[in-house]
């Protein structure tokens, strides 16, 4: 008995490595840390890597807490530029384009039609936080439609963007500012409302091989791939992404 | 070879203490006293520690209100299904706090099982402080159950029998006789469920979501302050380390000063006292 029990407190010790470097030994497997408007795309192009999606200011925080990611793709260009300027990435690339959208629940409880009718309703909003870039530009399209007073019927700020869909989609908030690409996940239960071409931020996706990383060769691979593969181009497109 | 035995104790014990005190040690050496006190100074600090007491103070009323009679009942009563009660009560213990979030926005959701006759009545807790005060309820409320149902079962059954052949009423005996006898069990208990409910996390921001001065209380804060002052996360998460730190070295300590040895007798104080 009380060998068995040594046995497996031995055993355990011997585990505790291999679970720190998880699958390191075998063909490298790459680390991409993605933004969370990424998160149905991304596995769809490439299943094999593993992912970790969260807020870009979040992932960025812990790329630069040393975080063992081999690509980082950024849903804002200034967190991307931010850590070239610090080397912590390789040089960034533009790889795709977003537009933001107004996502209200199917039941529609406020009755919007219109995203210039958050003015005059009584609304639910919910939007980023002004760190994340869905935040930033939730708060630059309400600027430039001249509507910033609509910030006081937000109820709830959300650390990331599925956060938001996910309080629309269970009815909880009237309306929330995603990405276009966000609903079609969800459109079953979430619909989009239009915002205005003039309205719209330049919603830029950058793309980066962290300089810690040690399967670079690969993550430039992959890199190269996202950028130029025409699978992975039209599966961007099909889920509503611009290319750049 | 007893020699040896108690070594492999002491490396234990300094293992356990070195990796769970680690952590809240690298708080406070990262934050420092100035900074931790210009870090609580913000708004931010201030209006989620504001937000977190309040909604505290609600739902420690009731849990106190309304698990004290319960647990007296639940302990000095058997029935078929009684197992079935107490598991039901306990269940938050063990749940992920994202399954408590699930669960309070598809029970008190606009969408939930209650949606409709909320909303015929005018009233929507989501993204309100009810909805924080009723995550805190359900997952702290266990903790003070539990330890209630405990305490109230460890006194001397002789004492309530005594009572009552005395002659007093079935509810002069719980208030002269039943509370003051569990009260250090009691009071242990509301302790725990309080440092639990001022740590409240994933059921907050899930049903009742995140805005400063509203619902954002101080974990949600921390969570959301991480990357853009970080000053300000550390020195809440300082903050709220020293408070729920004096909470359960106040639960160890406040029964050997008041001489009260009624919490010695239940299970779980008897770890927390010696």
């Amino acid at each position: 008995m009380r060998k068995a029990a040594a046995v497996v407190g031995l055993a355990l010790i011997a585990a505790l490595p291999q679970l720190a470097q998880a699958e390191t030994a075998a063909a490298p497997r790459l680390t991409i840390y993605a933004a969370a408007s990424l998160t149905e795309v991304f596995p769809r192009i490439d299943r094999r890597p593993a992912y970790n999606f969260a807020g870009s200011n979040q992932l960025a925080l812990q790329i630069r807490q040393g975080a063992p990611a081999d690509i980082f793709a950024s849903a804002a260009p200034n967190f991307t530029q931010d850590l070239y300027r610090e080397r912590r990435v390789e040089k960034p690339r533009t790889f795709a384009s977003n537009k933001l959208v107004l996502a209200i629940p199917r039941s529609n409880p406020a009755g919007l039609s219109s995203v210039f009718e958050l003015r005059r309703k009584s609304v639910k909003l919910v939007i980023g936080t002004a760190r994340v870039p869905i935040g930033a530009y939730t708060r630059q399209v309400l600027r430039n439609l001249g509507m910033t007073s609509v910030l006081s019927k937000v109820v709830s700020e959300e650390p990331d963007v599925k956060s938001i869909v996910g309080k629309i989609a269970l009815g909880e908030a009237d309306a929330g500012f995603v990405y276009r690409t966000d609903v079609q996940p969800v459109r079953d239960r979430v619909r989009a409302i239009v915002i205005p071409a003039w309205a719209q931020p330049k919603v830029r996706y950058e793309i980066a091989v962290v300089s810690s990383s040690r399967n670079k060769a690969a993550a430039r691979a992959w890199v190269r791939m996202i950028l130029t593969n025409g699978r992975a181009r039209r599966l961007l497109t099909q889920a509503g992404f611009g290319l750049r | 070879m007893k020699h040896a035995f108690n070594t492999v104790l002491v490396v234990a014990v300094v293992v356990a203490v070195t990796f769970l005190a680690l952590p809240i040690v690298a708080i406070f050496w990262q934050v420092g006293l100035d900074r931790l006190v210009d870090g609580l100074r913000s708004d931010i600090a201030r209006d989620a520690f504001r937000v977190t007491l309040k909604t505290n103070a609600i739902a420690m009323a009731l849990i106190l209100s309304v698990g004290t009679p319960a647990a007296y009942f639940l302990a000095t009563r058997r029935f078929p299904g009684r197992a079935l009660v107490v598991t039901i009560l306990e269940l938050p213990l063990v749940l992920p706090p994202a399954v408590a979030g699930i669960g309070l926005i598809f029970a008190f959701g606009r969408l939930g099982l209650l949606g409709d006759e909320l909303d015929a009545l005018g009233i929507t807790i989501g993204f309100t402080q009810v909805a924080v005060v009723f995550a805190v309820t359900f997952v702290a409320s266990p903790f003070y159950v539990r330890q209630a149902i405990a305490s109230f079962e460890s006194i001397d059954r002789t004492m309530l029998d005594a009572s009552r052949t005395l002659g007093a009423s079935p509810a002069k005996t719980f208030w002269r006789v039943a509370l003051p006898l569990a009260g250090g069990g009691l009071g242990a208990g509301a302790a725990v469920a309080l440092a639990r409910g001022l740590g409240e996390f994933g059921a907050t921001i899930m049903f009742a979501g995140s805005l400063q001065g509203v619902t954002q209380t101080v974990s949600t804060a921390i969570y959301q302050e991480f990357d853009v002052s970080l000053d300000a996360a550390l020195a809440i998460s300082a903050a709220l380390v020293l408070v729920s730190g004096a909470i359960l070295l106040a639960v160890k300590i406040l029964p050997q000063w008041t001489g009260s040895r009624s919490t010695s007798r239940s299970l779980f104080a008897r770890s927390a006292s010696t």
